[in-house]
């Protein structure tokens, strides 16, 4: 420590970071960023790392949504109280080892953000800090409004919460690797596949049924 | 595990041009890697392309990394308090012993003798594995990639991508023989599954886990490790005991820093917009321990030289190995070093002068290396730097200083000038053999230009009216 501090250099100010607002953002990229632009952003860059997404306008349609992708996948757990009869609603775990075997987790995350898909969950909304790893599959639902522009937003909108955690994460897709030859494989040692539901209130579930 | 990648014929010292051309033998793989690589620079400029505001960035990004090296000191008290407040135990190591003394001890305290680690250049550097090894402790590298170099006992070629020197028939080779996969399957995607079987089971039953740190935070006392695959997490969030590992200069003043680095960091390294994972570790789980590594290992010593201090910015994004056209040709293991590649050999001479004193020769100088840089560092002005003190302190490669010498001569003396071109013409020209031999350097892998029958001076003189 007293080599760190006899040979750190004279004092050099911080620099200002680049504003997370969606104005500064529009205005930089020179395009409309207004109504449905960042959820449709958060869509299309999620699909484009191996995601799913799909908008919805509450979580029975959740529901339905899952049972149609996963018929087969065994036990699931659920932190999302709404989803009423859908799997097991998550409890208290002794040991995460316990939940070696899950199929399909649901949680419910933050925020998304547009630039990168990524999704921001804390430790509370994770049941524990293992689910939404060892899960074969892993759905998160946000709120469509709840999108934020880029990463500088996001760490606005954290502080912002002002939630303390212990442990959270972003999490951009599914698990992957391209270490062989750089094939991109989907589902590395976490879920092989992600879903993100964005729930919009405002939606009709006409034209669903 | 063998430093030199598994080559035989490296007794003594190692030397970046001898290990080139061993990995330049095979002509069609050299190609291969060049362009993967190159594949993956071209990904980061797409990647970079879409976010206009790059270049504000990258400037944010260097100038709060300056701020950084001024107080890092200030920065490391105040993450050892925050640290300690959330629970976390917080260890200093004042070089690569102590670390791995460290590490052993609390092992030990647990009587854990099996360990999962996920990807950490830090413990590259200070060996940590084949010293765990050598105290009986299994150490099980979790990153695929990373998997793959260990069973095959060589270290990674990339800090990145760490067997992109491997083919897939190789990797099916190493599983077939290590995990029992059929042999001749090379497919990624069955190999990959296996993989996950594999080490899934060694996830679940190892009580401790060793992480790496991409950025701490100076105000909160958390980190967070970055990953693609998920092996970070699952390793730590299913082990008792969580060791994170970090040299001093990862830590960022605060929070919102994350936002300016984890914007660049992938964008710059794959192309990717973020990698799946940006997890922030924080506290331990209840009735869990958590602890964290500082280590200095000559990064105090380097944070005091002007020239060099720069270096010490890196956030391990190696776009600067993708884009280097000496790197691309002669592969990571011809560094003989943790990490490889422009920015490697600019930090591994701070380490030992005179194991690496070949390395800052090994660039072209072309500059590519520090316009790709997230954090603006320097890098082709210091390893230029690095060749002018390394001369001054008779560290250079011998034959390049003899070299050097005999040009000092030559240039310095205009009537042997124009004899030696003389000379040299006559010799290409009429006995090419004389030249084109094993013995220059400059006709490996390449040929040389026609010769003219005059110098310029001699046309020059000839046609001056």
């Amino acid at each position: 420590m007293k080599t760190v501090k006899g040979n750190q250099p004279e004092w050099k100010e911080l620099p200002e970071v680049p504003a997370g607002d969606v104005g500064f953002a529009a205005a930089v990229a020179g395009v409309d960023l207004s109504g449905d632009a960042l959820a449709d952003g958060f869509v299309k860059v999620l699909e484009a790392i191996g995601g799913a997404a799909y908008v919805v306008s509450g979580f029975d349609r959740i529901g339905t949504i899952l049972r149609e992708l996963f018929p087969r996948v065994g036990r699931v757990v659920s932190g999302c109280p709404e989803l009423e009869g859908f799997g097991e609603a998550a409890r208290g775990y002794a040991d995460p080892h316990e939940l070696e075997d899950v199929g399909l987790a649901v949680l419910a995350a933050h925020f998304g953000v547009a630039e990168n898909g990524a999704c921001w969950i804390t430790e509370d909304r994770m049941i524990e800090r293992a689910l939404p790893f060892i899960a074969q599959n892993l759905a998160l639902v946000i709120r469509k409004k709840d999108v934020v522009v880029n990463m500088h937003a996001a760490y606005e909108r954290i502080g912002g919460m002002n939630l303390e955690y212990g442990f959270a994460t972003f999490i951009a897709g599914p698990s992957k690797t391209a270490d062989i030859e750089q094939s991109l494989v989907l589902g590395a040692h976490g879920p092989k596949s992600m879903t993100v539901f964005l729930v919009d209130e405002e939606m009709s579930d006409a034209g669903f049924y | 595990m063998k430093q030199n990648g598994g080559k035989p014929g490296h007794a003594g010292k190692e030397d970046h041009a001898a290990l080139a051309d061993a990995f330049n033998k095979d002509e069609a793989r050299v190609n291969w890697h060049d362009e993967t690589l190159w594949w993956i620079r071209q990904k980061r400029d797409k990647a970079a392309h879409t976010i206009p505001e790059w270049e504000l960035l990258r400037e944010t990004a260097s100038r709060i990394k300056d701020n950084v090296l001024s107080n890092l000191g200030g920065y490391l008290e105040q993450f050892e308090a925050a640290a300690m407040a959330n629970g976390v135990t917080v260890h200093w190591a004042a070089d690569a012993a102590e670390h791995n003394a460290i590490v052993l001890g609390l092992l030990r305290r647990h009587g854990v003798d099996k360990m999962v680690k996920s990807k950490s250049m830090l413990t590259e550097e200070c060996h940590l594995n084949e010293y765990l090894q050598e105290q009986g402790i299994e150490v099980i590298d979790t990153d695929l990639g990373e998997r793959v170099v260990q069973l095959a006992e060589e270290p990674p070629s990339h800090i990145v991508l760490p067997c992109i020197h491997k083919k897939k028939e190789e990797i099916g080779e190493i599983f077939h023989e290590h995990l029992g996969t059929p042999a001749g399957n090379a497919d990624p995607q069955f190999l990959t599954h296996a993989a996950r079987l594999h080490l899934r089971e060694k996830f679940l039953t190892r009580r401790a886990a060793l992480t790496g740190v991409n950025f701490a935070v100076a105000e909160t006392g958390e980190f967070v490790v970055c990953t693609n695959e998920g092996n970070a997490d699952m390793g730590a969030h299913l082990a008792d005991v969580h060791i994170a590992c970090m040299g001093i200069e990862k830590i960022i003043p605060l929070k919102k820093h994350l936002g300016v680095f984890l914007r660049l960091l992938t964008r710059s390294a794959t192309g990717q917009p973020i990698t799946t994972y940006s997890s922030h570790f924080k506290k331990p789980r209840p009735g869990k321990e958590m602890h964290i590594v500082l280590v200095d290992n000559g990064r105090s010593v380097h944070l005091g030289r002007k020239e060099f201090r720069n270096s010490l910015k890196c956030i391990r994004c190696a776009a600067c190995f993708n884009t280097c056209p000496v790197y691309r040709r002669s592969g990571g293991h011809s560094y003989h070093t943790a990490v490889a590649g422009p920015i490697g050999s600019i930090l591994a001479p701070n380490l030992d002068r005179e194991k690496y004193a070949d390395l800052p020769f090994a660039s072209t100088l072309c500059g590519s290396c520090s316009n790709v840089c997230p954090v603006k560092i320097d890098i082709h002005d210091q390893l230029y730097k690095w060749r002018q003190v390394l001369v001054q302190s008779g560290h250079a490669p011998l034959a390049k200083k003899a070299a050097m010498k005999t040009m000092t001569w030559v240039l310095s003396n205009p009537s042997v000038y124009h004899t030696a071109g003389k000379a040299g013409r006559w010799f290409m020209l009429n006995a090419p053999f004389t030249v084109n031999n094993g013995m220059n350097p400059w006709y490996k892998q390449r040929d040389m230009p026609p010769v003219p029958k005059q110098s310029f001076g001699e046309w020059y003189k000839k046609n001056k009216k």
